[in-house]
């Protein structure tokens, strides 16, 4: 799970969650990868982002280092910022861990990379 | 050993079981004969070893029945090969029942004579002649018209016949008869009578010769003498689910008591009488019944458990057991979805929802693909390839609100059970789009025709087909008392909620065959559901490969 899709990952649809959103990443297993680097695309993903939700995802995957605090004007023509957001959205993959659903703390396992967002029936 | 081959003439090369029967019925009685289908060679055996010796001593290389009347040749064998469509004599088909000698031979003498087939009157059929008394049976709609009665009523000669039935068919008085009158040589061809025409029983009189009958229901094959002055009566199983038939030919081979003898066919008259039926037939033979169509929607698929757990049992479970062959056979992206995904805007997010083995994510690389489906077999697939993806329903699909520019769902909806979900299936999807963002759905449409063009399904040669038709008439699944039709593969669709086969590559045994629920679409419905979502304008519908397509977008407030 790359953190863009993290970014996108709601547990909205569990009974009785308002929000659900963002959900705390656990990590127990997590690589980075070299993925090819598309300004412009990066630059036209920025504002479908919930930017505080990835930022408390890089805090919570350690790489709090790799992200500026606050979103920046021009970002589009700012080659080093979006190279940033590159890496933390498209580079890191969290491989085993869980999520965790900030109003129930119900937790999503996360195994060989794929989020097992399944709910029971009497879940929903 | 007492078995003969007769290694060099069979039914492929012009052998008929009535020249091999009178042939060599000179040497002793014959107590089995087997003429293989397609086959150059056949198989009989006699009573005794003397006997079969005798015949092969006098006839090999030297009777002249083989192709081009040359010789036969013969050898002793141990033991017949296993023949699948094997035909079984001595049993009845259950429900079935033949009274002997239900009638003497004057009251047969008087019922030949009564219908007149030199009149013109009587209907002159391809194999056979027929008049029809109370209704006329219309053979081009299988049915009578049961407003439209004929003004000779069943003659009242037959009225002695009732009295005579067993107490279980008391009440049985028929207002339909059909007189077939059969010469040598004419047969009728199978068929199950037509359920919603007539009711339980159906009884056939034989009148003069008899003859052998074909009863049939998936590779059972049972044969079964009509003896002439017998009454037939089918009633349950046999009514509904067996069908039966007479062979076109001018003798039968009959075995009884384990001898083979040849019987000449003379001229048969059969009245057949049934009673119409008024309303739907309520049987349980479904996957035979016409009525059934309109019967599905009484039962309870509306009931949310029910749908549930049929969608588990004959969804979920089933695309566990078969996701690595399922992914194997789709690999081809089809013209117009992938179309749309190229149409997309660069820095797109595209959500599939189920996604399958993931065949149409990563198509368009300037765009972030992100698929998800329940399937955790076919979610590996797709994170075997590389994708971003995850396991969720479609009806509770956990993204944000509102976080995909566009989203296709690719015969997905068609798995769920009712309409309400199949509806809020569509209304979550509109909930993840962003208002401007669009959608494409495909459902599988129930006209496989449209455009008076066969679909890819249903023209899609056999040989390269992977899904081969499982057998169609023992089993017919039930989950919480709602039973489902199964289909045809390959065919037009004759019911809208029903069960599709799909069989495992080099898996011959049953096991390897599992049946998966689709409710498949009339035309406009899916439109319809869109069009009931308040939110969704509908930019495009189309019909592609036997499927209906809808292209949505999500209103900007």
């Amino acid at each position: 799970m790359k953190l863009l899709t993290h970014n996108m990952l709601s547990s909205k649809c569990l009974k009785n969650v308002n929000v659900g959103y963002p959900l705390s990443i656990k990590v127990e297993e997590m690589i980075t990868s070299v993925v090819d680097f598309n300004p412009e695309f990066i630059a036209r993903i920025i504002p479908k982002l919930e930017w505080n939700a990835l930022k408390q995802a890089v805090n919570e995957v350690g790489k709090d280092s790799c992200l500026p605090n606050n979103l920046i004007e021009n970002f589009e023509n700012d080659e080093d910022f979006l190279k940033k957001v590159h890496h933390v959205l498209l580079e890191i993959e969290i491989v085993n861990g869980c999520l965790v659903c900030p109003e129930t703390g119900r937790s999503f396992p996360i195994n060989n990379g794929i989020p097992n967002m399944l709910l029971n029936e009497d879940e929903v | 050993m007492k078995i003969l081959i007769i290694c060099n003439a069979g039914l492929v090369n012009g052998l008929s079981e009535e020249v091999l029967v009178d042939s060599l019925k000179e040497y002793g009685e014959l107590s089995n004969i087997l003429l293989p289908p397609g086959k150059s060679y056949c198989f009989v055996s006699f009573t005794t070893v003397e006997n079969s010796k005798s015949c092969c001593d006098s006839c090999n290389g030297l009777l002249n029945i083989a192709q081009d009347n040359k010789p036969i040749y013969l050898c002793f064998i141990e033991t017949l090969p296993n023949v699948v469509d094997e035909i079984v004599w001595d049993t009845l088909p259950p429900g079935l029942i033949i009274l002997e000698n239900f009638i003497n031979d004057d009251e047969e003498k008087l019922l030949l004579e009564l219908p007149n087939f030199r009149s013109l009157e009587s209907g002159n059929m391809k194999n056979r002649q027929v008049k029809h008394y109370g209704f006329e049976f219309k053979y081009n709609i299988n049915n009578v018209d049961k407003n439209d009665p004929l003004p000779d009523e069943i003659p009242n000669a037959c009225d002695f016949l009732w009295p005579r039935l067993p107490d279980k068919f008391g009440n049985f008085i028929p207002d339909q008869c059909t007189v077939n009158q059969y010469l040598p040589g004419q047969g009728i061809p199978s068929h199950v009578d037509t359920h919603s025409a007539f009711e339980d029983p159906i009884m056939s009189l034989s009148l003069g010769s008899s003859v052998v009958m074909d009863f049939k229901n998936g590779n059972k094959h049972y044969c079964i003498l009509l003896p002439g002055k017998s009454l037939l009566i089918m009633s349950g199983e046999s009514r509904y689910l067996w069908t039966h038939g007479i062979t076109p030919r001018k003798f039968d081979i009959v075995k009884k008591d384990d001898r083979c003898n040849l019987s000449v066919r003379g001229l048969r008259i059969s009245y057949t009488f049934r009673r119409l039926r008024h309303g739907e037939c309520m049987c349980d033979f479904i996957n035979k019944c016409d009525s059934w169509s309109q019967k599905t929607e009484q039962f309870s698929l509306d009931d949310n458990e029910i749908a549930l757990k049929l969608e588990e049992i004959h969804v979920h479970q089933v695309y566990e057991n078969i996701a690595d062959h399922f992914s194997d056979t789709r690999h081809k992206p089809w013209p117009n979805i992938v179309e749309f995904i190229e149409s997309l805007e660069d820095g797109s997010i595209l959500v599939d929802v189920g996604c399958g083995n993931g065949k149409y994510l990563g198509l368009n690389k300037s765009i972030f693909n992100v698929g998800c489906d329940r399937s955790s077999g076919l979610i590996n697939v797709c994170k075997d390839r590389g994708f971003q993806c995850f396991t969720s329903d479609c009806l509770s699909i956990t993204l944000r609100d509102g976080s995909a520019d566009a989203c296709i769902c690719i015969a997905v909806i068609h798995h769920l059970a009712n309409s309400e979900r199949r509806l809020n299936a569509i209304k979550e999807i509109v909930r993840i789009l962003r208002p401007g963002g669009r959608a494409l759905i495909y459902v599988w449409a129930k006209d496989q025709f449209s455009n008076n063009e066969k679909s890819n399904y249903i023209k899609e040669d056999k040989r390269l087909d992977q899904v081969a038709d499982a057998d169609l008439t023992e089993v017919v699944p039930s989950v919480d008392g709602v039973q489902l039709p199964i289909h045809i593969n390959r065919t037009q669709f004759k019911h809208k909620d029903l069960l599709v086969p799909w069989k495992l590559k080099r898996c011959s045994e049953n096991k390897g065959t599992f049946l998966r629920y689709y409710h498949v679409y009339e035309k406009h419905e899916l439109e319809n559901d869109c069009g009931n979502i308040p939110s969704v304008k509908i930019t495009s519908s189309y019909y592609d490969q036997g499927n209906w397509c809808v292209i949505i977008e999500k209103i900007k407030k």
